[in-house]
């Protein structure tokens, strides 16, 4: 690995270095919340420590974005149409980073999805340090720090940034817009530093090991924990939107108001919403809430994994800081793990 | 000699920062190379035409279709296709004819939502876009040599007309064949024609029920699995094949296995909600099962343990 030393004020010039290039997408406060917006100078940026409450999930994967156009009546026509351009995203979290690899794998995989993976492809991404609030609990699943999946990472050392080099397309945009010295041992050693201080501040924590998650779930199945939560669960798909390994979508068709053409759209959909595995007959093969809420818990923990072999729930917590009842995916689990034990004792 | 000093210094500067650069990862977590232009979307559907309709019951209608381009859908019994009317969206449907008639293959479709409902009010010569086929149908080359045991309920028989007709077309490969086919009411049976036809060739044994007396019927009444019990059948060779809505699986299954049929010698096809048969947007998924990619024919002792599945 190459690791530069960056400025705090060669930061500025970097982004409007790459705003010449890109749309540059970064952490901004929106109505009072941190999240990502389209920034056109680098003071708009907030580079907080802190978690944002969207992932940038939608950069990549839109909430809405059409698959195909058509064309009804005599020149009728089919187009398929991809939505891509040059854009960075600028701040990064590391959990987001381990999720946009969970989504790089989803949309390749079998049938490759050539929507997401030509924005993907046109997609830069620059991660930064951050420090974890009461929801986050990455440290519990693994993902507190990446090694790969970004083309640069800037690690706040105080006085600057160590800038990690992740890829060829990353170091040139470095070498290009920004000056940078080669950081020196003692630079190096205050990322560790900071590393060894983040790991100290997690509140929300997983009590048992990342690697044992995966079979937990799979014992309890039949535990009463589903009942309870599915008891107070209002079905309002808010946890499926914020998290940023959900992509199950729908598509649908929408057209014009004289019916000449229209468009097939993608849009998002949430495992926790009552019609997600209703069929056309009126069978919903999940019922009820409790089910639903059991297959999103197993989804991040247990089936995915068995499909692309990593845990699915990269601990940024936005899902319990958004539900409207406060379920805390980190809590069932923990009482699952409690429960697990109890059986075996 | 200051000079000299002064070149080595450069080169030993360039060499480091050659391997610097050499230790720097070029390898992204995917291979993003320029072949992603390369592929086309997987979502650009096939434009079609209807050529027939026919109607069978009151709710469904058999509809013969053309592709355009001439070829053919190249499907296996048991698959179905992603069937689209620009502005009413798409659907996952089963395809019902069997492979190898040219460009044209059929569909049996239930008025029952959107999508259905408009292509109803479709008529023949109008167009209609697929994609597909998609998924895993049933093993046709390993029912070789079985006796077959045809399970099916109200509108299960149209993925399963099929294979039965894939079956006929090489009679002679497969043992003996039942067909069991139960339907709520008299006016629902599909295909009664051909039915009446596979029967009278003599060449597939075939029974109909239906769940509740009716006073236009006057053959057996009761649900599908009360045909089973007085079924003579080699178990050491039958293989059975099921289709019919959800909630029928559980008894066919028991009373297939009070007939000592193996999990392994039954194959059941399952219904679930599809959006994109590409196995990436999560409706049909059974725990870490896609059922759009892995099936949805499905051997039963594959899915016996399947949670949810059944």
């Amino acid at each position: 690995m190459n690791y530069r030393f960056l400025s705090k004020k060669g930061v500025a010039s970097f982004v409007t270095g790459l705003l010449k290039e890109f749309r540059v997408y970064g952490p901004v406060k929106k109505d009072g919340f941190p999240m990502y917006g389209e920034i056109t100078s680098p003071d708009e940026l907030h580079l907080l420590h802190t978690p944002t409450h969207l992932s940038p999930k939608h950069y990549l994967f839109p909430q809405r974005e059409t698959l195909l156009r058509f064309k009804n009546g005599e020149n009728h026509s089919i187009e398929p149409t991809v939505e891509a351009h040059d854009q960075a995203l600028f701040g990064v979290h590391s959990c987001d980073i381990h999720a946009i690899r969970l989504m790089d794998m989803v949309f390749a995989y079998g049938t490759p999805d050539v929507n997401y993976l030509k924005r993907r492809e046109k997609t830069v991404i620059i991660g930064i340090d951050c420090l974890p609030d009461k929801h986050c609990f990455c440290k519990s699943v693994n993902t507190m720090t990446v090694d790969s999946g970004f083309d640069l990472f800037l690690h706040d050392i105080g006085s600057g940034f160590v800038v990690e080099i992740g890829t060829r397309k990353g170091n040139d945009l470095l070498y290009k817009h920004a000056k940078t010295k080669k950081a020196t041992a003692g630079e190096r050693a205050k990322m560790a530093e900071f590393k060894n201080k983040k790991a100290e501040l997690f509140i929300t924590k997983i009590n048992a090991e990342a690697s044992t998650l995966p079979l937990l779930y799979s014992g309890s199945y039949f535990s009463p924990v589903w009942e309870k939560i599915g008891k107070i669960c209002y079905g309002c798909g808010s946890c499926n939107n914020v998290c940023p390994t959900c992509y199950c979508f729908d598509v649908r068709d929408d057209v014009t108001l004289n019916l000449t053409e229209g468009g097939r759209y993608r849009v998002w959909d949430g495992c926790t919403l009552e019609d997600f595995a209703k069929v056309a007959g009126g069978h919903n093969f999940r019922k009820t809430r409790a089910e639903r809420l059991r297959h999103r818990f197993n989804r991040k923990f247990q089936y995915q994994v068995d499909k692309f072999g990593g845990l699915f729930c990269v601990g940024c917590g936005r899902c319990i800081r958004t539900c409207l009842v406060n379920i805390n995916i980190a809590e069932v689990t923990n009482e699952l793990i409690e429960e697990t034990n109890k059986d075996r004792s | 000699m200051s000079l000299l000093k002064r070149q080595i210094k450069t080169e030993v500067k360039k060499m480091r920062r050659l391997e610097d650069e050499k230790n720097i990862s070029t390898s992204q977590p995917l291979n993003l190379s320029s072949s992603v232009f390369d592929i086309t979307s997987p979502y650009i559907p096939r434009l079609a035409r209807i050529e027939r309709i026919t109607r069978l019951t009151e709710k469904e209608r058999l509809f013969t279709i053309a592709i355009e381009d001439g070829k053919a859908l190249g499907h296996q019994p048991g698959q179905f296709i992603m069937l689209s009317i620009p502005g009413f969206g798409e659907a996952p449907i089963s395809v019902s004819s069997p492979p190898d008639n040219g460009n044209m293959f059929e569909l049996c479709v239930r008025a029952v939502g959107n999508l259905t409902n408009a292509l109803h009010n479709l008529s023949k010569g109008d167009r209609i876009w697929i994609r597909g086929p998609y998924g895993k149908g049933f093993p046709v080359e390993s029912l070789k040599g079985k006796d077959l045991l045809f399970i099916s309920g109200g509108i299960g028989l149209v993925p399963m007309r099929s294979l039965i007709k894939t079956v006929l077309s090489e009679r002679l490969s497969y043992g003996r064949a039942n067909l069991l086919y139960g339907v709520k009411a008299p006016d629902e049976i599909l295909f009664r024609d051909e039915l009446s036809q596979w029967e009278r060739t003599g060449t597939i044994n075939i029974q109909i029920t239906i769940d509740k007396p009716h006073p236009a019927w006057k053959g057996h009444t009761g649900v599908v699995t009360t045909l089973l019990p007085p079924l003579k059948i080699d178990e050491t060779k039958t293989v059975a094949i099921v289709v019919g809505p959800p909630v029928m699986y559980k008894y066919v299954i028991m009373s297939l296995g009070d007939k000592r049929i193996a999990g392994h010698d039954i194959y059941l096809s399952l219904e679930r909600r599809m959006k994109c048969g590409l196995g990436k947007c999560g409706h049909c998924q059974i725990n870490s099962v896609y059922v759009c990619q892995e099936g949805p024919v499905f051997r039963l002792s594959d899915i016996r343990y399947l949670r949810e599945a059944i």
